[in-house]
This record gives structure tokens, sequence and C-alpha cells, in this order.
């Protein structure tokens, strides 16, 4: 048990692009020591050995056991999630882990499983979740801003593969459960999840590779609700055009529409709703409308927030996770049900 | 230390950079996709007085220094703020080819062969003795080469990199490139942070002074952390000879009218401010408005 003086015991089991961020946050919390890390890249284990305090390991299963961390944060490659997590499970570790959750259905159910049975806290990286325009349009919806969704249209695009790529990186390798599947819509899905609900069922998805070798770059679907709504998915990690990752989220309602990003708000209403001061007609909400500081920033503040709000949940236990395993499963659901829908072209 | 220009012209306009809008940030990057309309609003930015440019190294910026050095005459006062690394082009990096790829990308790519043996020594000294100071020196060099015969003041380390070394809380990092900028670039070592009150605090700590600090500052605690209560009390206590701090995302963005803004910004304790504009309207308001 952790008391109210002692510090979180954390380790990294892997410290990558990810993991060296969720390390910058977490090293700034006062509540937190982070005690060890692991990766399996000899320059990385050097590195940390050279220059960090923490102990390093190449091996995850030595780290824990002779580190015995309280909690800790995996940002590996999605293909081995699922053997830490059950081998920290039999541990009692908390646990966060990078999305996509796994890259097996199965598995991430049995997961899902054991961390309910064993009530630890279990949290899975869908970051967009702690977004401020995302979390204040989750409002909106739950309060019947727009009446009845009808339809809606969601778009992920980035310049993430833009040359022709090999599979020397995990995110262009199949087996480890890189793609753009995995690595973006995946996003994308859980958002879906969490803003409307589960999809019932799966139509017109297709798939295609513009610049890698053994995973797609581009995909689109058709989402099916059994209450009638109806949606669009389009994810392309290969478009130049844009800077940086990019979200479109269009929802259409019998009493109005709402365009959304990661930074503004458009809403346009049949009438005025008194209860967030909305008039008939557009509206726009931007980000600095609606954001609230964290204590530390580094490459997003949604970060900062996903990984407060771990710890808060390992303090206090009664607290509901944001992001569950649960949650994580059933992007899997989704994925599973497109990955046997896809039409070959 | 070397007091900042007071006033240093952004670059984030020219390329679709904005906090607030994905929309604007489209509009931008097509007003702009022309570098001659770049020159065109630096003119009208130079004309208008204005003596420091501040430019990321980002793909583009090679073509705007190329212009600059081809008519160095014209613009010989002017004073250059580089900002580096790009950052999202390491990302990318990274996605498509592994740390271990794109570590020997950096090294190799556009430098001639001649260039590579130096960097192979330099470098591979470095990747055998796992020398993180030796590697941060290639990078440095490497973001560098853009600016080569500008007439460089400080040189800046981007937000992503210097809050990410600041959570990691490595001190002799940021002393090494204090260093390693003030010797081999005779300029001024600066820091760009989301995170200025802490930054303070730890270069204190690190007993690391007589750097420029950049960071958000604005009426309404956009971009701020972990608070503009934090930014204002560190700024109120802050020694220039010290730290010479600039101001950037002043309008956060565009949320505040720039007679607000300015209004706020003139009665705080700060050195330089950074801003950005796309005519010459804009550009002259502004002058009009900062009064530091």
């Amino acid at each position: 048990m952790i008391n109210q003086e002692q510090k979180i015991k954390i380790g990294f089991v892997g410290f990558g692009r990810m993991g060296i961020t969720h390390y910058s946050i977490l090293n700034t919390h006062p509540k937190v020591e982070i005690i060890a890390i692991s990766d399996t890249l000899p320059l990385v284990i050097k590195l940390v050995e050279k220059y960090l305090k923490p102990k390093a390991f190449i091996s995850y299963k030595e780290m824990i056991d002779k580190m015995m961390p309280n909690a800790i944060i995996i940002s590996t490659p999605p293909n081995v999630h699922y053997e830490i997590i059950k081998y920290a499970s039999e541990r009692n570790i908390h646990i966060f882990v990078e999305k996509p959750f796994t890259v097996d259905i199965n598995q991430a159910k049995e997961l899902r499983d054991i961390y309910e049975k064993i009530g630890l806290v279990n949290q899975v990286g869908y970051v967009y979740r702690f977004n401020d325009i995302f979390i204040k349009l989750k409002e909106f919806m739950h309060s019947g801003v727009i009446g009845k969704l009808y339809d809606f249209k969601f778009e992920f695009m980035s310049p993430t593969i833009i040359r022709k790529t090999n599979k020397s990186s995990w995110r262009a390798n199949k087996e480890i459960g890189g793609g753009v599947l995995y690595e973006m819509a995946s996003h994308m899905i859980d958002l879906i999840n969490y803003l409307i609900g589960k999809p019932d069922n799966i139509t017109g998805a297709i798939k295609n590779k513009i610049n890698s070798i053994d995973v797609d770059d581009l995909l689109a679907c058709i989402f099916l609700f059994n209450s009638g709504i109806t949606g669009v998915l389009r994810v392309n990690w290969s478009d130049k055009s844009y800077r940086k990752p990019a979200i479109f989220i269009e929802l259409f309602g019998e009493l109005g529409k709402i365009i959304a990003d990661q930074y503004t708000m458009k809403i346009f209403l049949d009438r005025p709703f008194d209860k967030y001061n909305l008039k008939k007609g557009w509206n726009v909400i931007y980000i600095t409308d609606v954001f609230e500081p964290v204590p530390f920033y580094v490459r997003g503040y949604e970060f900062t927030r996903q990984l407060w709000h771990f710890i808060q949940c390992i303090e206090n236990r009664e607290a509901k996770s944001l992001c569950s395993f649960s949650d994580g499963y059933n992007v899997h659901e989704i994925i599973y049900k497109i990955t046997n829908k896809f039409t070959e072209l | 230390m070397e007091r900042l220009d007071k006033i240093v012209f952004g670059d984030n306009q020219f390329f679709g950079i904005n906090h607030m809008s994905q929309e604007k940030s489209q509009e931008l990057a097509q007003k702009f996709s022309d570098i001659n309309k770049i020159i065109k609003i630096y003119d009208l930015a130079i004309k208008s007085g204005i003596r420091a440019i501040m430019l990321n190294s980002n793909d583009r910026a090679a073509e705007i220094c190329d212009y600059f050095r081809k008519y160095s005459d014209k613009y010989k006062d002017i004073s250059w703020y580089p900002s580096i690394p790009y950052p999202h082009k390491y990302a990318n990096l990274v996605a498509e080819k592994g740390i271990t790829g794109s570590i020997i990308e950096v090294l190799v790519k556009g430098n001639p062969k001649s260039a590579i043996l130096g960097i192979l020594v330099k470098g591979g000294t470095g990747l055998i003795s796992f020398d993180a100071y030796k590697m941060m020196e290639i990078l440095i060099d490497a973001e560098m080469k853009i600016f080569k015969g500008l007439n460089i003041k400080v040189i800046f380390l981007q937000n992503v990199i210097t809050d990410l070394l600041l959570g990691f809380n490595l001190g002799e990092l940021f002393e090494r490139y204090c260093i390693y900028i003030r010797e081999k670039y005779k300029a001024t070592p600066g820091f760009i942070t989301q995170n200025m009150p802490f930054l303070v605090k730890s270069l204190k700590e690190w007993g690391i002074k007589e750097v420029a600090i950049c960071t958000s500052i604005n009426k309404i605690g956009y971009l701020m952390f972990p608070d503009i209560e934090s930014y204002i009390k560190t700024c109120e206590n802050n020694n220039p000879d010290e730290y010479q701090i600039m101001a950037m995302s002043t309008l956060a963005s565009g949320a505040i009218s720039p007679k607000e803004a300015y209004e706020f910004l003139n009665n705080i304790n700060i050195q330089s401010v950074v801003f950005g504009a796309s005519s010459k309207e804009h550009i002259e308001e502004t002058l009009n408005l900062i009064n530091i």
C-alpha cells in the first residue's frame, strides 16, 4: 500500500519517443519517484546509465523483480504490451500503457478482465480524451446541444510517413503493431467511442499503401449504429500538406451541427442553447476560451493531464479511470471488425 | 549580458503555425507558399524599423537565409535569432526510420563526403563513448548550417527540446549548450520554453546565467505553465543582467486584440517581444503599441 507521505515508485518500460516524453512529465510530479528504466536498445541503456538517476535494465522482467515499482509506464511497440502487462499483473503493479492497447482482441479482453478483477489502476494512452476542446464537445453532446445525432465524419491526417519507408521502424512494421490503423485510426475510433458511443457495425472499409511496404498508409470506413446513426472515418498519415497531425470532426444533429478540431469548435444551432450561452446560428469556441493550465508542459498539455490523472487514480483508488483497459478493449473490438471488413482493391 | 533587441520579427505566420486554429494555419501556409511573398513582408518590417529576425530552422528557412545572404549588403544591420531544431522533422524521421536509423540519417544527410568524415570522427567518438554532449554539438551544427554567414545574435533552443530536457533535470546539458553556443557561434544562448518560471528556477539552481529566455506571455495565460501569476512574479523578480526575457504568443494566437495585449505586456518587466505579422498595417500597429 502507498501511504500519504510515500512517493509512488515508477518504472519505465520502453524509452523511445513516447517514453522520454512521459519521463520528462512524470519527473516533475511531486508525488512521483522514477526508480528504473528498461529498454531493449543498448544505446538507450548506455545513455540512461551515464546521464540519469534511475537504474537501467535491458530486461523489463529484471527491472520489475529487482526494483518492485508501484506502477509502470509502458511505451514499447504494441506487440509486446500483452506479455509485459501480464507479467506486471502477477506482481500487483498499476499500469499506464501507450495506445494501441495490444495487437489482438483476445489479448485485450484477457488483460481487461484481469485488471478488473485485481482492481489495480489501468490506463491506456488515448490522449485526445484529455483535450480541452474534445472535453467540451463531449459535454455538449451529453447535454443535447445539437439534439439527436444523425451523422458524423472523423478525419485524421498527418505527414508522419511521407517518404518511401521500409520496415526499419516499428511503426512501419505490421507484425509489431505499426501501420495507420493501429497508430492513428485507433485514436479516432477511441474518440468515436468516447464522444458518440461504440458503433454496432462496419461497412465500406478500404485501405491502401502510399509510402509503406508492409503496412497501410490510408484507410476509410463507414460506421453504422443500431440507433440509426451513421458516420465516416478517413485516416491518412502520408499527407504532406499538413505540418502536424490534424483532426477534423463533424457532427450533424437534428437541432444543429458541430465542426471541431483540437483547437476550435464551431457550433451551428437552430435555436439558442442558454446553458452554454450559445446563440442561434453560428458560434465559435477557441481553445483559448476553454483551456485549463497544467503544472508542466511538454509536447502538449494533454500528455501532462493524462499522466497526472493516472497518478491521481493511484492515490485515490475510488477515482474512475478516464481511459481504462476496458476502453482500450472497446477500440480493439472495432479494429477487429474493420480488419474483417476490408474490401480488397 | 548583451541586451536583446526590444522588438524581434517572428516567423510563425509564414509557415502556417497558429496555436488556436487549424484553419488559420492552412490559410497562412497557402498565403506564403511563395518565398517572394515572405521577402516582401520582411522588407516591410525592415522599412518600419525592425532590425532583428527570429527564424526556425525548418525546411523553408534555408531559402530565406539564401536570399538574405545573397543581398547581404542591403541587410547588413539585421541581427538574426535562429531557433533550432525544427522538431517535427525529427519526430517524423523517428517514425519512418526508428531511433538508430534517424541518428545515421542526421549524421550523413546533406553533408558533403569530406564533412561526413569529420562528423564521423567527432560523432563516432560521441556514439562509441555515448557522449551526449558531442552528439548535441553535431546536431547544433547540422541545424545551424543554413544560417552560415548571417549575423547571429542569439541561438534559441526550441521549446519542445528545452522543456523535454528541463523535465529530465539535465543541468549539465543546458550548461554545455550555453558554452558551445558562446564559443563556436559567438552568440547568446537562448531557450524557448512553455514553463518559464520552472526554467528560471532551474537555471538558477544550475548556476546558468546570461541567457535569453523566450516564452509565451499574454493576458489570458494561454500556453503559460503552470499559471500566469507565476510568470508575472518571475518577471518582477528578474534581473535583466542575468536573464533577458522575450515574450512570444503575445496575442494568444489572435484571441486578444493587439491594443489589449500590449497594454498588459507594457506593464511587465520584460526585455523583448517577438511578434509576427503579415501586413504593413499590422506591423505598424504593433510597433506603435509596444512600449516595454
